[in-house]
Parts: structure tokens; sequence; C-alpha cells
């Protein structure tokens, strides 16, 4: 079963285990509709990353911090920034340049044992089944960005697919050194953090491998939900739940209206 | 000049004479960022005039390109991103997709930026990275791989972007044309540079003293802008930063309307065919107002 814990919500242990892999100094990128994200950059700089620096995609603010987590293209976060940048100006360091960003943080419809991802469709592209929102800047933050990270509000074949129906982000693209084969720089996914675990990629097949397991959450659940063979280590580790102090700081001062609570429940179990 | 000799406002019309440029199989550009500044007015306007086979470019949008869309002036629109956020996919979009009834030009971030930014600048493309997508394959025109390669990275050419016609809401202008913005301009102002006519709908307008107070927040200058539409909630059921929130339990209902075709032109029939006034006396004074009244999040 996955954890269903009356502790804490699924969006405040997704933020957390965000948080934790986030380094200080470090550029990131928040889009549109990024609620855990927010938290996640916040909660770092009241931790380990003061310096971390975000900018909101759509909105151009930088590093809005107001204890409020609000959606990220918002004009109320004018008023808590540091500075407020346009978007045309922007997208010379979103759309061109190599390395500018650190980390994003992407959600996807669809992801594969490679860490490609896809908003486009499911199913062929002229008559898609499920016809999804597009690409915006994830081409360009996967492609360009040192790393990103997958997050996942669900884990189930639906979304962890052998391949993917539409590469709108490139991860590993076939495994192996096909990324930088095709020309993109150094970078691709770090971690995808999933309602059921974390997981990484395996060095050299560039492979999806399982690197923890939330609390109550085996083995055979996670290849049952998943579409393709995960790398298996030896040891699987337990992932450590949200903390006391992570906590505390996130709900006091990253969240105090409960956002993240009230919109990211842990999904029931069935 | 003494102001009383000062001739009126040419720029400043009323809806149907501003859309009156809007003919048959023009390419639109619409601008906003998903439920902020959407052009609503501008668009329900458009609905009522009955134009058809519109080729769309919409900034990452909601309701703007998903309306227009449902109601058939659509043949074709580029999708960077249409959404509702947690509302959900957008639904007439969405059903127009997957039925084929109108055809997608998909587009990332970096192909509307170039291609924009190439319009604007009188240039036949934009130079690109080729970042390893899909895109080439499903949109080969949108996304040619470039005549010029250098390095080790593999470039693509993506052809400029010069709309007919740009629709664009701000939150007040003066009569000059002079827009201001209470929040984020998105890529407004890149649409408005690569269009070659830019109509622009705002909530008020105010006396040109009131934009001189605050410049900054003036986002399109008058030189960019070819017609000014006082459009009181005109970007509802869309907020409007600074004004007013969007609004949800319409943006829902909306959503319901919007389950087949027999449903959403009723929604029409009651919303987009009355005219502004009677759109904002359908939605009534009471809902409006609360939409000013902000709150916490």
């Amino acid at each position: 079963m996955p954890l269903t814990t009356d502790s804490f919500a699924m969006g405040e242990m997704l933020a957390v285990l965000l948080s934790r892999d986030m380094a200080d100094g470090e550029k990131a990128i928040v889009g549109t509709n990024s609620d855990i994200q927010v938290a996640a950059c916040n909660l770092a700089r009241q931790r380990q990353a003061p310096h971390l620096w975000w900018v909101s995609g759509p909105g151009g603010m930088t590093n809005p911090t107001e204890g409020i987590i609000r959606p990220a293209a918002d004009a109320e976060n004018i008023a808590v920034a540091e500075a407020v940048m346009d978007l045309p100006q922007m997208i010379d360091f979103i759309d061109w340049q190599v390395h500018f960003f650190d980390f994003a943080i992407l959600g996807a419809l669809q992801t594969d044992r490679f860490g490609n991802i896809n908003t486009v469709c499911v199913g062929d592209h002229a008559k898609p089944r499920l016809r999804g929102p597009g690409t915006v800047g994830i081409s360009a933050l996967c492609g360009l960005s040192r790393r990103f990270y997958i997050m996942m509000t669900r884990h189930d074949r639906g979304a962890f697919v052998p391949k993917v129906d539409f590469v709108c982000g490139a991860g590993f693209l076939d495994g192996g050194t096909s990324r930088t084969d095709f020309g993109l720089p150094e970078g691709g996914p770090r971690l995808v953090v999933t309602p059921l675990g974390v997981f990484d990629f395996e060095p050299v097949t560039k492979a999806m491998r399982i690197r923890s397991l939330h609390e109550g959450v085996t083995l055979d659940e996670v290849r049952d939900n998943t579409g393709f063979d995960l790398v298996v280590p030896p040891n699987i580790e337990r992932t450590a739940n949200p903390a006391d102090e992570e906590l505390f700081l996130l709900r006091r001062t990253v969240d105090t209206t409960g956002v993240l609570a009230r919109k990211f429940p842990w999904p029931k179990a069935n | 000049m003494p102001a009383s000799s000062r001739s009126a406002s040419k720029k400043l019309v009323d809806l149907d004479t501003a859309l009156s440029v809007v003919k048959d199989g023009m390419t639109l550009g619409i601008g906003g960022w998903i439920f902020h500044g959407q052009p609503m007015a501008l668009v329900r306007g458009l609905i009522r005039k009955g134009v058809r086979d519109l080729t769309l470019v919409p900034s990452p949008g909601s309701v703007a390109p998903d309306m227009l869309i449902g109601a058939g002036c659509v043949k074709t629109t580029a999708c960077v991103f249409i959404s509702f956020e947690h509302l959900g996919l957008a639904p007439n979009f969405r059903r127009a997709a997957q039925s084929g009834a109108v055809k997608v030009l998909e587009m990332d971030g970096p192909g509307i930026a170039g291609g924009l930014r190439a319009g604007a600048c009188d240039l036949p493309y934009g130079l690109i990275p080729d970042l390893g997508t899909d895109l080439p394959k499903v949109n080969p025109e949108g996304y040619c791989k470039a005549r010029v390669q250098e390095g080790g990275r593999p470039l693509l050419e993506v052809p400029a972007i010069k709309p007919d016609v740009v629709f664009l809401h701000g939150q007040q202008a003066d009569e000059d044309g002079n827009v201001q913005y209470f929040g984020a301009g998105y890529f407004d102002l890149l649409m408005a540079q690569a269009a070659r006519h830019v109509i622009c709908s705002v909530d008020r307008i105010v006396p040109s003293s009131t934009v001189r107070q605050s410049a900054r927040l003036t986002k399109i200058p008058s030189a960019f802008v070819d017609a000014i539409v006082v459009a009181p909630f005109g970007a509802h059921p869309g907020g409007s930063p600074g004004l007013y929130a969007q609004d949800e339990q319409h943006l829902k209902a909306y959503v319901a309307a919007s389950r087949d075709q027999v449903a959403f032109n009723a929604y029409l029939t009651q919303h987009a065919h009355g005219g502004e006034d009677a759109y904002r006396d359908r939605i009534g004074a009471k809902a409006l107002a609360g939409l000013t009244a902000g709150g916490t999040a």
C-alpha cells in the first residue's frame, strides 16, 4: 500500500524530497501551475540553500517569498519579489542559453525508462486518445539545463510507459550516450519523485533505477505500477520521511495557508 | 496646442469597429498567459461576428483559444500550451484535436519565441537548437533542419510568425493607446511587435496624467497599438491581474457546458451572442464585484 499517512500530505512529501537535493547558489526556474516546485525551492532557501535563485518562467518574478504559495504567474508575487523580468528578455536564457539553469522541475502525462517526458498526447499525434496541454518550455528546460527533476503525482502504468508517445522533453533519449550523441548538452533527469518512491538513472545504461521506496511500499507494488523493468539495486533503501524540522519550516514559513495539503492529498488506497 | 483643441482619439474605438479588420482565414495571435489577461471580450465579439477558418497563434492560454475553437471559428491552431490547469485539459481544444476537426501545429517555447522574434525583426526565420523532441516530425513546416549547421549541436529554423491581427488585454490605457499592465506582460509586447495589426482591450480608460504617473506600468506603448477597446471585465472568466481574479465558478460551469457541442452552443448563445452589456448582466454585479475583493490563496 502506498503511504497514506495523516502526518503529512503527498504534496508536502514531494516538496520535501525535491528540496533536499537543491544546493546553495543554484539557479532554477518554476513554470506555471507549480505549487510543489515553489514550495520545494522556498523550503530549500529556508534550510541548506539560502542563496538558491529561482524565477517564475511566465511572470519573471525572482525569489518571491511570502509564506503563501501562489501560482507562479500571479501578479501578487511582484510585491514580494527581488526583481521582475520580462518574458521577451528571459527567453534568451530559457530557450537558448546552455546550462544557465542548474535545474528545472517538470511534471508530465508520461515518462519512460530513459526519463523522456510527454505532455502533448497519448496515442498517435494525428488522432490522439488524449490531447494534453502541450510543450511550452519543457523542451528547452530538459534540453539545456544542467539537470532536471521529474515530479509525478501519480505512479501507474499509464504514466510510466516503456516509451513515451511523444518526446517533448528529452531525457536520455534511447539510453547510454544517445543524448550527447544527438548533440544535446550534458544533463538529463537526475531524480524522479512519485507517490511510491524516488528513482534515479543507472550511470551507464541511463535506465531508471529504484533509489528508495516510501514507507509501506513494496517492490512488487512498484513493479505492478511501472510499465517497464526498473533497475533494482541490491539493497533498496527506505525513503526518509519528512522530518519534524522540515515540516515545521514548510508549514510555518513556506506554505502557511496549507495549499499543498489541500491540493495534493495522498491518492486513496484501493 | 491647448488641450481643448486636441482632436479626439482615433485609436479608441468600439468593439465592433475594432473587430471589423478581422476577416475569414486570417492568422490571429492571442496574448495573456493561461487564465491571466485572456482577451475574452474581443473573443466573444469575434464569435458574434461569425469569423471562420482562423489560424490561431495563442500564447500559452486557456479559455480564449478554447472558446474560439468550440465556436467553430478555427481551422488550424498552433499549440504551445493550452490548459485549464487545475480544472483539467482545455475541453473544446481537446475534443477538436482528438477528432481531427482542428489541425494542430505543435510548437514549443523556442519555436514561438524564435518565430515571433523573427517576425518582429523582419527576418525570414529564427534559429533555435534542436532539442531532440518529436516536434519536427509532426510539424515539419514549423521546424526545418537549419541550412547552416555549426559546432556540435544540431540547429533548426523556425519560420517568422507575423500574425495578421493580435488580441491583447491590459488593465488600463489612455486614449492614445498606452497600455498598462498591473501584472506580467508575458509574450504580449513581442506579439504586438510581430503583428500587422494590434487590438488591445482594457478594463478602463484613464487620463494621460495617470499613465504618466506610473510609466513603468506601460508595457505596450501607443506606437504598437492600432485599436483600443474599453471592455470592463473584458478578461472574464479569466482574471485581469491586479483588478479581478479568475472566476472559478464560471470556469467550472464552462467546462461542464463543454461536454458536447450542443451544450456548448447553448453556452455560446447565452454568453457570447448577446454582446458585452448582456454578458455582464448575466454574470451579475454581485459575482463580478466578488472577483475584485481579493483574499488569500
